[in-house]
């Protein structure tokens, strides 16, 4: 039986070499005054629907449109939320990418959905399940500037009750899997407490989509095992930039999803499918092949498009070859 | 420390390297890339643009004049284009509608031409006030490129240092008086400081120009004050767009060096009054003397429209005569 495959969300916008970049094209039109919202949008709906062919071409199982409309995963929501202004650029991370930091000026209220409409196209164009993403709240806190609470654990809990509102409206549009993102969470031990609850108050919400805690980036060593005990479903981990998650995945409750980073996301360099299944197979044996599932270490967006497909094709050979 | 070749108490004004291309360059580059133009076509137009950011940059009175990089595209491309071991990759986005090529080094990279000096010349041709070396840093290049060959970032970063290092003593053996090594990665990892120290030190070490370091997109608290041990003499950071965080690190560990004070948003379209910026200037000497500082925008401005960039340069320019009159 082979391993279930899923990407971390991402995917690159450009078109592969030689091709019409329709997307960008039209940002510069709209510019210049030359297109209308609706061009960008008709662009970024082809976009989408291309990011998800693409991964079911590639045979991944779980897919999500690539986070085709969005920049960066603060922004959507930091446009929508009231009480969030945008700010100027930051990096990403470690990554020669930047976002746009939110800042936080006055009481955070839900304005309205943000991914909502991206869900129900991308359910318009596959069969497949899809997956939904959010920023995570601790996340979110911590990438943006606080000028209105004062107090992180405030701050953190008010962006929780707007992201459940989301999560609410997600799970009703159809959402299959919901993947709360918490890369910040890895530098960050002394939220996990806070974290626990501001996690319990978006899943509450929930009735039947399962759910995703991921991080990326880094190892979550210094989390321990009491990352376990967040209200999700499953965690995501990072193997190429923390290779010691292996040991703590082999500590996961069995009740729980593992979705385990093994194809470099940030690096061209093609694996060797061969030894990508090795590591899949050791996973597979310390957790059970069905909560295992098998992604890239982040979101693909850091390679060009061509790469990016081959890492899918590629993870997609490797989760083939485990028991066969 | 190396102190600049400049008259005057201080407050010298200078950019950080690039400008916008005037729109009959964005085109000639455009039809260059489809091959409607030739190469010698495409540079005529670079020398005439370039020809025009200089005498702009005369024209307001700048201190410390910049080519502009008008036969430039993205800071490490340009270079990884000339060399050995590095090809240019796929696009990827680096912000918002931004995208670049990111090199993907596939072999042992070094330098076997120079790659910056006849173009330096050719700027301080123009000019009495002198220009800018302009290099990218060993440790910008490897973090903005794919790695196929090294094992380790360490092996990787130590041969883009020599390769930088050999650029930088050409240009100064053409006569350039400042060349600045633009390590906007720097920020990137704490962990890794110790190799932009290391690295930095291959490049400037034979060096008797002024040398600047340009760091820009991080946490610089995280990076202050042990970024001071990069060995440069002037670092060049931005203020505007972290609305001046960093002058309170600089109560408690004093900055020790030459600073390039950032006071302009790059990326913003939103023009800044001489008062706004005066009043930067004016907080920064609270920490630093006039004679040690530079003042220029936050980064590069090519991201602007070449009027929203000279509008910036101008009221820079107006905002330090004001300062300068309150010494």
């Amino acid at each position: 039986m082979a391993i279930r495959t899923t990407v971390v969300g991402s995917y690159p916008k450009p078109p592969d070499e030689g091709q019409t970049f329709t997307v960008r094209k039209t940002l510069h039109a709209i510019e210049r005054g030359d297109a209308t919202g609706d061009d960008l949008k008709r662009a970024r709906d082809k976009l989408a629907a291309r990011h998800i062919a693409e991964q079911e071409e590639a045979g991944i199982d779980l897919v999500t449109d690539g986070l085709a409309r969005w920049d960066d995963i603060l922004t959507p929501f930091a446009r929508t939320i009231r009480g969030f202004e945008i700010g100027g650029l930051l990096r990403w991370f470690d990554n020669n990418v930047y976002y746009r930091r939110p800042i936080c000026i006055g009481d955070l209220e839900w304005g309205g959905p943000s991914s909502v409409e991206d869900l129900r196209y991308a359910k318009s164009v596959t069969s497949k399940p899809v997956k939904a993403v959010l920023p995570g709240p601790v996340t979110f806190a911590r990438l943006s500037v606080d000028e209105h609470y004062g107090d992180h654990d405030r701050f953190v809990e008010a962006i929780a009750r707007v992201v459940a509102q989301e999560a609410f409206e997600l799970e009703a549009a159809g959402a299959d899997v919901i993947q709360i993102d918490e890369p910040a969470l890895l530098d960050a031990p002394e939220d996990l407490q806070l974290a626990k609850e501001a996690i319990g108050t978006i899943t509450s919400e929930l009735k039947s989509t399962t759910t995703l805690l991921c991080t990326y980036f880094g190892d979550a060593k210094r989390l321990g095992r009491e990352l376990f005990d967040l209200p999700v479903d499953g965690f995501g981990f990072d193997l190429i930039s923390g290779p010691e998650n292996a040991n703590l995945i082999a500590d996961a409750p069995s009740s729980k999803i593992v979705q385990a980073g093994v194809i470099d996301a940030r690096n061209t360099k093609l694996e060797d499918a061969t030894s990508v299944a090795a590591t899949l197979e050791q996973l597979a044996q310390k957790i059970g092949e069905d909560a295992l599932w098998a992604s890239p270490s982040a979101g693909l967006e850091f390679l060009p498009r061509e790469k990016a497909r081959a890492k899918l094709h590629l993870l997609a050979e490797a989760a083939r070859k485990v028991g066969a | 420390m190396k102190k600049p070749d400049l008259q005057g108490p201080g407050l010298w004004t200078t950019s950080v390297g690039s400008f916008p291309k005037p729109e009959y360059l964005t085109k000639a580059r455009s039809r260059f890339a489809r091959k409607e133009i030739d190469r010698a076509e495409l540079r005529e137009l670079e020398e005439k643009a370039t020809r025009e950011w200089i005498e702009f940059q005369d024209s307001i009175g700048t201190d410390v004049v910049v080519d502009g990089e008008m036969y430039r595209g993205d800071m490490v491309a340009f270079f990884a284009e000339e060399m050995p071991g590095l090809e240019i990759g796929g696009l990827v986005r680096s912000y918002g509608n931004r995208y670049y090529r990111k090199p993907i080094a596939t072999g042992p990279v070094g330098r076997d031409h120079a790659i910056t000096v006849d173009w330096w010349k050719f700027a301080q041709s123009l000019t009495d006030a002198p220009v800018k070396g302009m290099l990218t840093g060993p440790y910008t290049i490897c973090d903005w490129s794919f790695n196929e060959h090294y094992d380790t970032r360490r092996d990787f970063v130590l041969d883009l240092a020599r390769a930088v290092r050999d650029e930088a003593l050409d240009l100064e053996r053409a006569g350039a008086r400042f060349i600045q090594i633009d390590e906007p990665a720097a920020s990137t990892r704490m962990d890794e400081l110790d190799l932009v120290i290391e690295s930095m030190q291959i490049v400037t070490e034979p060096l008797s120009a002024h040398t600047i370091t340009h760091i820009c997109y991080g946490d610089f608290h995280h990076a202050y004050p042990k970024m001071l041990d990069i060995p440069v003499d002037q670092i060049d950071l931005e203020f505007a767009n972290s609305e001046y965080s960093l002058l309170q690190d600089f109560e408690d560990a004093p900055f020790t060096k030459y600073i390039g004070l950032g006071i302009s948003d790059v990326h913003s379209h939103e023009l800044e009054s001489v008062d706004e910026l005066a009043e930067g200037i004016r907080r920064a000497l609270k920490y630093i003397p006039a004679d040690r500082i530079f003042v220029d925008p936050d980064c590069g401005l090519k991201t602007r429209t070449v009027d929203e960039a000279k509008e910036k340069l101008s009221n820079i320019r107006k905002a330090v005569d004001v300062v300068r009159a309150e010494l």
